[in-house]
């Protein structure tokens, strides 16, 4: 547990004695149900029609600032401390409420979080800063992360030392551009080749790419037979292509040859399996600039799966490799709830 | 405040020419400015205190400008590209706002309060300086959370572009490919450079014999 080590800088008065008197902080109403914030900034100068309002607030008295040398008031710590958190990408108010600031997206794009910088952040006296998750994929101006000293007055010296460990970690938060990557995807499969049933692949890729800003150049569908689908993919590979994508075949049937296409056509760097339900089979490699991606056929019948985990993360640029994979394992279960929620729910968000 | 008239004419001389634009862009600002509680947002009390997004970049603009005293380099005019002529007012001291848009009903209107007028430009100039507030705006109360790093006042934010090494004030910097990039480097540029070989070429034809000085 943090210790409160400094004296609160304020003199206590009677509310009826308040007249006249700025507020030292941000004074919290909750109306149970219908309201919670601030019912009177900090500053503000109290009248006598206030009086009644902070009775009902159950305020009898009042704190009346009183700051000593090397304190510094809540509200000016939480704009040091917010612009030593953010990085690039994410931008805070320049009006703190209640102490506290919100870090926000400058932009779309992949969160990212310095976690273990986070955590020593938070193991400092008297600050704290709290995120949503780690390469979660964001729109603008969504909200990313909060932080605030512990009210009221924090010490310079443990201000400084929150900054300098915010900046010696830059950034600990920030959030990278996607790239409008050049996508080519095969679909596989004798039963949509032959035309037995109709693919339904090919619509969900693209929604779930462009969403992030992809560009689908071209999609064919193959059959089952693992050298059309090698050559396929080695073509793929010769043209300006950022991102290749198969579908089905990633099995242990007979006719689930796609993996060993994939593996036929000469990938630097191939990763089988992930620690996630839906996905287990899925499949990631690496081939000079381009990336391929195997989806299991899971795809077609889960709306969220291991591809929605690895997805955003490629089109930020990243390679995320096996141990990344193995890392997904913790959050790793999706629960198949009635009504999905993801991504706000534990699906992919390990540690 | 100075008077409406004054204000008018102190506009139309800044900007260069009178036109319906101007009248609409003062009376936008003087309104804007009453409902936030800046009865003069010029003054050195008060000019610190209001922040001014314009949603177009024509007439009105300037004589917002002129009339609040918010100017881009003071970071107190802020231009929203959405090619609509509106105006959101900001009192940064109490966060009242308001956001006031031209109603485009106020065209037709013009010709029935100034019917003696036959040109259209200048009907509209006068009908616009006498029409009620609420036929010629759309008022609503808003609220702007303005970033800090749109905020008046000493630069706070400065990064250094990884590519090129220009320095991006005011977090305008992006991460792309971890790389922190100024805007140019990373989303690409309005401009198109000139080659050095193509600018010498154009720069010899133009003078060919030029001599030092």
């Amino acid at each position: 547990m943090k210790k409160n080590r400094t004296a609160w800088p304020f003199k206590t008065i009677p509310v009826d004695q308040a007249v006249g008197t700025a507020v030292a902080h941000d004074m919290t109403q909750v109306i149970p149900g219908k309201f919670k914030g601030p019912a009177f900034k900090k500053g503000h100068e109290i009248t006598s029609g206030d009086l009644c309002r902070l009775m009902q607030m159950g305020k009898n008295n009042l704190y009346v600032l009183d700051l000593k040398t090397g304190q510094v008031h809540e509200d000016d710590a939480v704009m040091e401390l917010a612009a030593a958190l953010a990085g690039p990408g994410v931008t805070f108010s320049g009006t703190p409420s209640e102490g506290k600031l919100e870090l926000r997206a400058a932009y779309s794009g992949l969160f990212k979080v310095n976690i273990s910088a986070l955590e020593d952040f938070n193991m400092l006296p008297d600050v704290m800063g709290a995120s949503i998750h780690t390469h979660t994929a964001v729109k603008k101006h969504q909200s990313l992360a909060a932080t605030r000293a512990i009210p009221l007055v924090i010490l310079r010296s443990d201000l400084d030392r929150a900054v300098s460990l915010a900046k010696e970690h830059f950034p600990i938060l920030s959030v990278t551009l996607f790239l409008p990557l050049k996508i080519r995807l095969i679909i596989t499969g004798d039963e949509v080749y032959k035309g037995l049933i109709q693919d339904r692949f090919q619509a969900i890729v693209r929604e779930k790419v462009t969403r992030l800003g992809g560009i689908l150049e071209e999609s064919v569908i193959l059959p089952d037979n693992r050298d059309r689908i090698t050559r396929q993919i080695q073509e793929f590979l010769e043209k300006d292509t950022d991102l290749i994508i198969t579908t089905g075949g990633m099995s242990v049937d007979p006719d689930d040859v796609t993996k060993e296409a994939i593996e036929d056509s000469g990938f630097e760097q191939i990763h089988y399996s992930s620690a996630v339900l839906p996905g287990a089979m899925f499949l990631l490699g690496y081939q000079g600039r381009t990336t391929i991606m195997g989806l299991p056929a899971c795809g077609l019948y889960h709306r969220t799966t291991i591809f929605d985990l690895i997805l955003p993360r490629v089109m930020a640029g990243e390679t995320p490799g096996a141990r990344d994979l193995a890392r997904l394992g913790h959050g790793g279960l999706c629960l198949n709830c009635n009504t999905c929620r993801f991504p706000a729910c534990s699906f992919g968000k390990p540690g | 405040m100075e008077t409406f008239e004054v204000l008018l004419q102190e506009s139309a001389e800044a900007h260069g020419h009178l036109c319906p634009g101007q009248v609409v862009g003062v009376r936008m600002a003087m309104e804007g400015c009453r409902r936030i509680g800046l009865d003069n947002p010029r003054e050195r009390s008060q000019i610190k205190k209001l922040i001014v997004y314009v949603e177009m970049d024509r007439c009105a603009a300037d004589a917002i400008s002129q009339v609040t005293g918010a100017r881009l380099g003071r970071r107190s005019l802020k231009f929203v590209d959405n090619g609509i002529m509106a105006a959101t007012f900001v009192n940064l001291d109490t966060g009242k706002s308001v956001r006031i848009v031209s109603k485009e009903s106020a065209r037709t209107l013009a010709a029935s309060k100034a019917p003696q007028i036959r040109d259209r430009h200048r009907q509209q100039l006068e009908a616009y300086k006498t029409m009620a507030c609420e036929d010629l705006f759309h008022i609503q109360a808003v609220k702007v959370d303005v970033d800090a790093c749109d905020m008046p006042g000493p630069t706070k934010f400065k990064a250094v572009c990884q590519k090129c090494g220009q320095v991006v004030r005011d977090k305008r910097e992006v991460m792309k490919n971890n790389q922190i990039l100024c805007r140019p480097c990373a989303l690409g540029t309005y401009f198109t450079p000139v080659q050095e070989q193509e600018q010498d070429k154009r720069e010899n034809e133009k003078e060919p014999h030029s001599m030092a000085v």
